[in-house]
C-alpha cells in the first residue's frame, strides 16, 4: 500500500505519496522531475545517480526512499542552474568537460562533497575520490581538470 | 518554451486516452515532451519560437510526410527575434559533431553561432543525411549543411536587394544583418527581413543520404575569410548537461505512459514455455504481461512496478537457470562459450576477401632468412553506454509514433514501419539525445520493445533496459581471429606479409524482439576485412573470411573491425622490426610511401621526442615496475592517426599503467578544434579502457558479463598522466574527414609493442590483464 513520505530536497518540502522500498532515484526522477540524477545501473556500481544525503553523497538507485525521510536531498539541480551555475559547474563548462554528459551528474556531486571534505586537493587525491564513478565516454582528464580548477579558484563548498 | 513542436506533437497526438496535452504540459512541473532538441540555452530562456516554420509546413503535407532536401527550409529557419534553427537529419551521440556542423552552417550563413539552434534526427523534422556513424557526419553531412546555408545567405542577400531597392553587391552580411554599403543607418537583421515566413525557396538537390548534393549552384565562402570554422566554439549543450536541464531520452514523458520492462530468454535461443502471471496481481502499478513468441515484458502505472513484475518473471542479474522466475524457457546451450568463441569464428561458414595480393608469399617465406608466425586474438566487447537502453513508443492501428536516441532514425523509421506492418509515412520517430552510443547499441532495438508492448497495450509505453539486458543484449563487437607470418632477409629486409583474417558480421541490423515475436526485421550481412594496408612489402597476402552472425547479434563499435586489424598489423611490423633489430619507427618509414602517413608518424616522433633505439634494447630489468614505449599508426578512410606511449609494467602483478600518450592526428582541416581534442582524449581513455579490460564473457546459454563488476571499465585512477595531441594538416587545403573514431585503432598495438619494449614479451590477445601478462612474463 502507498504510503505519504515526507522528503526535503533542494530546500523545498514534498509530500509523496510512493510504494514503500521504492529507490529514491525514481521518486526524484518520476515523481519530482529532477532528471539530474540518473539511472546508469540500479546495482551501485558506477555512480550516475548520486545526490546529496545530508552533504554526503551517495547512490540512490539502491536508496529505499523512507532512508530519505527527515534528512536533507541535494540534486544536481539544487547546486545551480543554467542561468545560476554552481561555481563546479561552472568549472565543468569552462573545460568543456562533458561529451554524452550521461555521467556527469555522478562526477560533480561526488566532486562537490569531496571537495567539502579536501578543498585542495592533489590529482592523485582527486582520482581517488572519483574511482568509484564510471564515464564511458573517456572524459576523466578534462573531469579532473575541471575539478582542479573549481578547488584552485576556491569554490565554496 | 517553444510552441512549435507543443502544437505539432498535439496536431498528431495518436493514443490520447483523454487528457490534454497542453493541459499536461502546463501541468508536468518540468517534464519535457522532446523539447530538448533546441538549444538548452533556448530551454533555459523560455524562448518561443514561431510556428511557422518548416515543420509546421510539412505537419500540414501529411502526418509523417519526409522532408524535401531541394527546400530551404528543409534545412534553415530563421525566427523574428534574429535567432535561427539549423535542421539535420545528423545526431548527437556525446561525440559533438552536430555542433560542427552549426559551425558550419553559421559560417557560410553569416549567422552568430551563440544565436544558432539545432534540431537533429526526427523523421518529419529532418533531411535524411544517412546514419550518424563512421566518422562520417562532418565529411559527408558537412558540405551538404555548407551549401544549404550558403544558398540561404544568397537569398537573404536577394530579399534585402528587394527590400532597399539596391542591387545585391551593394550589400553586405555580418553576423546576421544586411548592411547596404556607403549608407549608414541602412541595415536590418535576417529576423527582420524574413518577418516569421518560412524560407519558402527551391534550392536543388540530388542523391541520398551520404551521396547527396544540396544546393549545387551556392557558392561557398573563400576559406581565407572562415571565421567561426576553425575556430573552438563552445558545445551547447554543456551548460544544460552540468546542471540537470537538458532532456535526455530517459528523461522524455508522454501523458498517459505506461512503464515497460523486458524479459529476455534465459538462454540466447531458448523458448518461451509458460508464464505464470498469477504472482504478479499483488505488486502495486501492475498492469499487464505481454507475450508475443519468445518476447516477453510486463507493464505498470509505475517505474518501480515494472521492475519488481519484470524480477518476478526473472529479470535480474543473478538468475540462476530457465525455470529461475515465473517466465519458464526452454533448456538451450548451444553457444560457445568464452574460451571456444575464436574457435567458433574460425568454422563459421563465410565468404573469403583478398584487400591485397601481389608476388609469391610462400615462395619468399622459403627462401627468407627468418621467419615469424603469430595468432591475435580479440574478443567479443560491449559498447556499455553509461545510460540504459531507452524509448517511447505510441502505437494506434494505423500510425505510430516513436521516440528514441538511436544513431539513425530515418532508418528505424524503416525498420519500425517493417515490424508494425504500417506504410513508413505511417511512422515518425523523434529523436532524442541519449547516453554516448559508440555504434550500434541497443538504442534501436528498445525502440521495438516499446512498439511492440504499445501496440500490445493500446497506450503509449516506456522501456527502459535494466543493466544486465544492455550488458546482456546489446548488440556486441564480434571476437576477430588473425594469423600473420612474416620473411627477413639476412639484412633485415622485410620479403614476406601474410595476413589472413576471420571476420564475423559488425552488421548484423537484426532487431532482436523482431527476432523474439518471429518477425525478424534487418540483416545479417557479413563481415570485412576493414584495414587499410600501406606498407610496400614485396610480397603480399591480405585476406578475410567474413562470417555472418557467431553466437550473439554483433554490430558496429567504434573504428569496428579496425581497431583489432590494426592491433594485429601494428603489433606483427613491431615483431619484425624486433627481430630486425631495427628502430620500430625507421622500420615503418622504410616502407611506408604515402606523405600524410609519413607526416603523421613523424610529428607524434617530434611531439614525444624519439631517439632511434630497437625495442627491448635494455633487456630485462630487475626494477619491480619498467616502462617502455610503443607506436602505431592508421589510416582510417582517409584520417591519419600515429600514436606513441609510455607504459609501465608492474613485473609482480601484471598490472600495465599507460603514462603518457602523444598523439597526432591528420583528419584535414579540423572545425573545433577543441571539440577534436575532446574526442581524441575519449578515443584514447576508451580504447585503452578496451585494450587493457574489456572481454564479454559466456557459459553455453548466453553473456555472464552482465554488469560492471563483470564487465569491467578503465577507472580513474588508471588514466593516463598525459596525452599530448597534435592536430597535422590542419588547413582548408585538406577536406575536413572524420574524427569520432580513427584515434581508437592504434592504442592496442602501441600498449602491446611498449609491453613488449619494456619486459620483452608480446601480449598478442586482448585485453591485456595483469593475470594474462603475468603468465606471459612466468612464460618467458
Amino acid at each position: 500500500m502507498a504510503k505519504t513520505v515526507h522528503l526535503k530536497v533542494n530546500g523545498q518540502s514534498h509530500d509523496v505519496s510512493i510504494e514503500p522500498g521504492t529507490r529514491l532515484l525514481y521518486v526524484l526522477r518520476d515523481n519530482l522531475g529532477l532528471h539530474g540524477p540518473k539511472f546508469g545501473c540500479g546495482l551501485s556500481q558506477c555512480g550516475a545517480c548520486t545526490v546529496h544525503l545530508d552533504g554526503k553523497a551517495i547512490r540512490s538507485c539502491v536508496l529505499p526512499v523512507e532512508a530519505a525521510e527527515g534528512r536533507a536531498v541535494t540534486t544536481l539541480e539544487g547546486l545551480g542552474t543554467v542561468a545560476h551555475p554552481d561555481p563546479l559547474q561552472q568549472a565543468f563548462i569552462d573545460e568543456q568537460a562533458v561529451q554524452c554528459g550521461y555521467c556527469i551528474n555522478g562526477m560533480i556531486m561526488t566532486a562537490k562533497a569531496f571537495l567539502r571534505s579536501n578543498p585542495h586537493p592533489t590529482r592523485d587525491e582527486i582520482k581517488q575520490a572519483l574511482d568509484g564513478n564510471l564515464c564511458r565516454c573517456g572524459t576523466h582528464m578534462r573531469i579532473v581538470r575541471a575539478i582542479e580548477r573549481a578547488a584552485k579558484a576556491g569554490a565554496p563548498a | 518554451m517553444n510552441t512549435r513542436r507543443r502544437d505539432v506533437i498535439e496536431s498528431l497526438e495518436i493514443s490520447d486516452l483523454g487528457a490534454s496535452r497542453r493541459a499536461f504540459l502546463r501541468n508536468s512541473g518540468g517534464l519535457v515532451l522532446g523539447f530538448s532538441l533546441l538549444g538548452p540555452a533556448a530551454l533555459a530562456a523560455g524562448r518561443e519560437l514561431p510556428l511557422d516554420t518548416s515543420v509546421a509546413a510539412l505537419a500540414r503535407k501529411g502526418p509523417f510526410a519526409a522532408v524535401d532536401p531541394a527546400r530551404l527550409d528543409a534545412w534553415i529557419a530563421i525566427h523574428p527575434d534574429n535567432t535561427a534553427t539549423l535542421f539535420t537529419g545528423k545526431v548527437e551521440q556525446g561525440n559533438g559533431s552536430p555542433n560542427a556542423l552549426l559551425q558550419m552552417a553559421a559560417e557560410e550563413l553569416d549567422f552568430p553561432y551563440e544565436h544558432f539552434y539545432l534540431v537533429m534526427g526526427s523523421t518529419t523534422e529532418t533531411v535524411d543525411q544517412g546514419p550518424t556513424y563512421g566518422s562520417m557526419a562532418v565529411r559527408y553531412a558537412g558540405p551538404q549543411i555548407q551549401h544549404a546555408a550558403a544558398a540561404g545567405r544568397q537569398v537573404l542577400l536577394a530579399m534585402a536587394g528587394k527590400h532597399f531597392g539596391v542591387p545585391v553587391e551593394k550589400l553586405t552580411a555580418v553576423a546576421g544583418v544586411i548592411s547596404v554599403a556607403g549608407a549608414a543607418g541602412k541595415s536590418i537583421t535576417y529576423g527582420k527581413l524574413v518577418g516569421g515566413k518560412r524560407l519558402d525557396v527551391t534550392i536543388g538537390a540530388s542523391g541520398e543520404t551520404f551521396g547527396m548534393k544540396v544546393a549545387p549552384d551556392a557558392k561557398l565562402k573563400d576559406p581565407s575569410k572562415y571565421t567561426i570554422i576553425g575556430k573552438s566554439v563552445l558545445r551547447k549543450d554543456i551548460p544544460g548537461k552540468t546542471t540537470g536541464e537538458f532532456t535526455y531520452m530517459q528523461d522524455v514523458k508522454v501523458p498517459g505512459m505506461l512503464h515497460g520492462r523486458v524479459v529476455r530468454p534465459f538462454g540466447v535461443g531458448a523458448k518461451l514455455l509458460s508464464v505464470d502471471a498469477s504472482g504478479l496481481k499483488d505488486i502495486p502499478g501492475f498492469v499487464q504481461v505481454v507475450r508475443e513468441g519468445n518476447f516477453l515484458g510486463v507493464l505498470a502505472t509505475t517505474e518501480w512496478g515494472a521492475i519488481q513484475a519484470a524480477e518476478k518473471l526473472g529479470s535480474r542479474l543473478d538468475r540462476k537457470g530457465p525455470d529461475d522466475g515465473l517466465a519458464k524457457w526452454s533448456q538451450w546451450n548451444d553457444l560457445a562459450a568464452t574460451d571456444e568463441v575464436w574457435d567458433a569464428v574460425r568454422k563459421a561458414p563465410g565468404k573469403p576477401e583478398s584487400v591485397a595480393k601481389h608476388g609469391d608469399v610462400d615462395k619468399a617465406l622459403k627462401t627468407a632468412a627468418h621467419t615469424l608466425k603469430a595468432t591475435y586474438l580479440t574478443p567479443f566487447e560491449t559498447h556499455r553506454s553509461l545510460g540504459p537502453e531507452c524509448a517511447i513508443a505510441d502505437v494506434g492501428k494505423d500510425k505510430a509514433i516513436v521516440w528514441g536516441g538511436t544513431q539513425m532514425p530515418h532508418q528505424a523509421q524503416r525498420d519500425l514501419a517493417e515490424l508494425l506492418g504500417l506504410p513508413v509515412d505511417k511512422v515518425e520517430v523523434r529523436w532524442v539525445e541519449a547516453a554516448g552510443q559508440y555504434g550500434r547499441n541497443g538504442l534501436e532495438h528498445v525502440m521495438a520493445d516499446a512498439a511492440i508492448m504499445s501496440r500490445a497495450a493500446g497506450r503509449p509505453v516506456r522501456v527502459q533496459w535494466m543493466r544486465w539486458d544492455s550488458h546482456g543484449w546489446d548488440p556486441k563487437e564480434p571476437p576477430i581471429v588473425q594469423e600473420l607470418e612474416g620473411g627477413l632477409d639476412a639484412q633485415g629486409n622485410v620479403t614476406a606479409w601474410r595476413h589472413q583474417m576471420w571476420v564475423p558480421t559488425f552488421s548484423d541490423t537484426t532487431l532482436l524482439p523482431s527476432e523474439l515475436i518471429g518477425k525478424p526485421v534487418g540483416k545479417r550481412n557479413l563481415g570485412s576485412a576493414a584495414i587499410g594496408y600501406e606498407y610496400a612489402f614485396d610480397n603480399a597476402e591480405v585476406s578475410s573470411h567474413n562470417a555472418s552472425r557467431v553466437g550473439v547479434i554483433t554490430a558496429w563499435m567504434r573504428a569496428p573491425g579496425q581497431f583489432e586489424t590494426t592491433f594485429a598489423m601494428e603489433s606483427f611490423v613491431d615483431e619484425l622490426a624486433a627481430a630486425a633489430r631495427q628502430d620500430p619507427l625507421e622500420f615503418r618509414l622504410k616502407y611506408l610511401k604515402q606523405p600524410r602517413t609519413i607526416g603523421v608518424l613523424q610529428a607524434a616522433a617530434k611531439r614525444y621526442g624519439w631517439q632511434p633505439r630497437v625495442a627491448f634494447s635494455a633487456g630485462k630489468q630487475r626494477a619491480r615496475k619498467v616502462t617502455g614505449r610503443g607506436i602505431a599508426w592508421v589510416n582510417r578512410d582517409d584520417s591519419l592517426v600515429a600514436t606513441i606511449a609510455d607504459v609501465e609494467v608492474d613485473q609482480h602483478t601484471g598490472e600495465i599503467r599507460v603514462k603518457r600518450v602523444v598523439v597526432a592526428h591528420d583528419n584535414g582541416l579540423v572545425i573545433s578544434p577543441d571539440g577534436m581534442y575532446n574526442q581524441i582524449e575519449g578515443n584514447i581513455i576508451q580504447s585503452i579502457s578496451r585494450t587493457l579490460h574489456e572481454q564479454v564473457t559466456f557459459d553455453h546459454a548466453h553473456v555472464t558479463s552482465r554488469d560492471w563488476a563483470s564487465y569491467p571499465i578503465l577507472r580513474f585512477h588508471e588514466i593516463p598522466d598525459s596525452i599530448e595531441m597534435v592536430l597535422v594538416n590542419n588547413d582548408p587545403k585538406f577536406k575536413s574527414n572524420g574524427g569520432g573514431e580513427p584515434s581508437t585503432c592504434p592504442t592496442a598495438a602501441v600498449i602491446s609493442n611498449a609491453v613488449y619494449d619494456a619486459v620483452g614479451v608480446r601480449l598478442r590477445q586482448r585485453p591485456f590483464r595483469p593475470e594474462r601478462v603475468k603468465a606471459a612474463m612466468d612464460k618467458a
